[in-house]
């Protein structure tokens, strides 16, 4: 049978001028590129990520300068800071609140098991924000580095496309 | 205490029902600096009655001081205010040399002094930053930050460490500073007096900042007595308190500077005051660069296993927020028996309740903004 | 008024300290239930409150509560204390004389359990509002 028009022999004509991809992959580049972080600052890790947002290291290079307050409009909740018992509640209604898809980043050793105020008979602090929702990159530090901060960020973005968009730094 | 009946109904003369309600500002909210709530009944945009709630970063830190010894506890000192961690650790360690009646020597004391002043300009920094940033403008949080990258690219070659520091250690220091520290911060020192020039006439005269601070949340000097409020916010109202003067430590009473009081009480007032505060802490540094003698930085014959005598030891700083001041009491163990901290948030936002009545809601953001707050400062 | 005790005329039985070696100026121990009066003499002579807080004495049955005071003009740091016992703590609130001291008896009665007396809101301020435990005893466990 005939090939049909726009068949194969077409196509190979326009791929120097054409690309194409799954819509699955320019969705998740997309969303990569431009996630846009829950201003969620709880205690020492906050000032770095504000560190992180600022001139010097500055997020908006890798689209995610725009801190929301509202999680409605936010697609990455970064959990900077010590959960308390009392502020368990709050951090799980935020995290429901948020629409799918999300991811979290729980940043600084205290969002990844409690942090230095876990101590035999301790009774305020939550051991680890992945007590309460699935965390999906975890950066250690106290506080993290910005530049560990972004790390987590190109990490995470390697999870939503399987590609690294920065190369990794080598010692010489 | 927020009851029922503060939420009332009335009929306008109009006829139209006016109700006042309850509304939740945080715990996740740009403007408190950290996670504190504050239920308000408004009415409108008036605020009735404005109640803060903490609690919502309690870290134990007393709870910890009784179970660590005086070295381990000192990591939990940066950590109760990460904006000013040196001077923390500064009253904490300074609680122990009283204890234990170490004599610190001169060049350690100079370089805690120096510190502690860069770390107040930092601090400043931030606040001023995430102040206008509340008022609604962005552009100084990042020449802010620029700034205070700086001031953490010097502490970091001596400390390690970016902002929570540690580095003073019970007796001295962990380690000294060298010529590129010093030479470091008299170039920095250069490059800021120019900058907050430039603040000055980009900001504070900024006719924008002056309608949004001027006469908002007037404070008097008996409230500011009544609740204990220091720092920049007891000088924002005509009272010159400031321990580094009132009861001096360390080796500031070697040092020429002025403590800047405003006598208006209002936002404003304080705002100058932390802008003049800067200006100070450059000149301490300066002086301290100028005259830093030479010699060890820590103490002779500080035992490994540290057990100060049974009683009580108080030893007060002056932090960026106020007056901070540690109480060990001890029973003759390596490790307290009680440690009270008593920080400068605390008392500062105590005053907010009374203070914040029938203000509109912007100009109240304004009023907390001023009494610059950390909160794991008030909830330790 | 004698240099040692600028608060000598004051019928607080204050014992003069040496500063350089705890911290504070003057030391005073008042039964509880005189608390208040000397809050409000301290408050005539222009003191401003520091800060309240507990210590739990388990060994010997006791609680104390310590008042710190600070003087915003001079340096005279006072502490004043008082011991209750520590099966029924309670003691008159200061908040009268001091709005301040709402909050610092708050966190006192969080983490000791020491009651208020007069005081309208003795809920928690730091630990979760449905909290029942007072974790700075000696006693306290998980």
């Amino acid at each position: 049978m005939e090939a049909p028009q726009g068949s194969s022999q077409d196509l190979s004509d326009c791929l120097p001028y054409v690309k194409f991809a799954k819509l699955d992959e320019l969705l998740a580049l997309g969303r990569a590129n431009s996630l846009w972080p829950l201003t969620f600052g709880l205690a020492c890790c906050a000032i770095e990520m504000m560190a992180a947002g600022a001139s010097r290291f500055d997020l908006a290079r890798f689209g995610a300068e725009v801190f929301r307050p509202s999680p409605r409009q936010a697609d990455v909740m970064i959990v900077a800071g010590t959960v308390n018992k009392k502020m368990a509640a709050a951090v799980k209604t935020l995290y429901d609140q948020m629409p799918e898809p999300k991811w979290v980043i729980a940043m600084g050793n205290c969002a990844i098991s409690g942090g230095p105020f876990v101590f035999p008979g301790q009774y305020a602090v939550v051991e680890g924000v992945d007590k309460l929702f699935p965390v999906d990159v975890y950066i250690p530090g106290c506080p993290p580095r910005p530049e560990a901060l972004i790390e987590g960020l190109l990490k995470l973005e390697e999870k939503l496309t399987g590609k690294r968009r920065w190369p990794v730094v080598k010692s010489e | 205490m927020i009851v029922k009946e503060q939420v009332k109904t009335e009929i306008t003369p109009d006829g139209a029902p006016r109700e006042t309600f309850v509304i939740n500002l945080g715990p996740q909210h740009p403007a408190t600096h950290g996670v504190l709530r504050v239920k308000m009944v408004m009415d409108g945009e008036y605020i009735v009655r404005a109640e803060p709630v903490c609690g919502y970063i309690h870290r134990m830190q007393e709870k910890m001081g009784e179970n660590r010894t005086y070295a381990q506890f000192l990591p939990n000192t940066s950590r109760i205010d990460y904006l000013s961690a040196m001077t923390y650790t500064h009253g904490f360690v300074g609680a122990v040399e009283r204890a234990a009646k170490l004599q610190v020597p001169p060049r350690a004391e100079y370089i805690r002094v120096i510190t502690s002043e860069l770390n107040r300009i930092s601090s400043h920094l931030v606040w001023w930053g995430a102040f206008l940033l509340d008022l609604g403008g962005f552009t100084p949080l990042l020449y802010a930050f620029d700034d205070r990258e700086k001031i953490l690219d010097l502490l970091e070659a001596i400390t390690g460490s970016r902002l929570t520091y540690s580095y003073y250690r019970i007796g001295g220091l962990y380690n000294d500073i060298d010529d590129q520290f010093i030479k470091g911060t008299r170039d920095f020192i250069a490059q800021m007096r120019p900058r907050l020039k430039m603040y000055k006439s980009l900001v504070t005269d900024n006719i924008i900042l002056r309608k949004r601070l001027i006469d908002i949340g007037p404070i008097s000097k008996d409230m500011c007595r009544k609740y204990g409020a220091t720092g920049p916010v007891i000088r924002g109202s005509g009272v010159p308190y400031d321990v580094r003067k009132i009861e001096p430590y360390s080796a500031y009473p070697e040092f020429d500077f002025v403590i800047p009081t405003v006598e208006d009480g209002d936002s404003m007032a304080r705002y100058l005051v932390r802008m003049e505060e800067m200006v100070q802490s450059l000149r301490i540094i300066e002086q301290a660069l100028d005259k830093l003698p030479a010699g060890p930085v820590m103490a002779e014959k500080v035992p490994r296993v540290l057990k100060l005598p049974a009683g009580d030891y108080c030893y007060a700083v002056e932090a960026a927020r106020g007056r901070f001041m540690v109480r060990i009491v001890s029973d003759g163990k390596e490790i307290p028996y009680r440690v009270k901290l008593r920080t400068p948030s605390l008392s500062n936002l105590s005053l907010f309740e009374e203070a914040s009545e029938g203000m509109l809601l912007p100009d109240a953001l304004a009023l907390m903004g001023s009494l610059d707050l950390v909160i794991p400062d008030i909830d330790r | 008024m004698n240099a040692d005790n600028p608060l000598a005329h004051l019928p607080i039985p204050f014992q003069a300290v040496d500063y350089a070696a705890k911290g504070y100026h003057l030391d005073a121990t008042v039964p509880p239930d005189q608390v208040v009066s000397a809050a409000a003499q301290l408050d005539k002579e222009g003191l401003a409150l520091d800060t309240i807080t507990g210590v739990d004495w388990m060994a010997q049955g006791q609680m104390e509560v310590v008042y710190d005071y600070f003087h915003p003009a001079k340096a005279l740091r006072v502490v004043l204390r008082t011991r209750i016992p520590r099966d029924n703590p309670e003691l008159p609130t200061i908040r009268k004389v001091f709005p301040g001291a709402d909050w610092h008896e708050r966190e006192t009665h969080d983490f000791f359990g020491i009651r208020f007396l007069g005081h309208p809101n003795l809920t928690p301020f730091l630990l979760p509002e449905d909290a029942n435990y007072h974790p700075l005893r000696k006693d306290f466990t998980t």
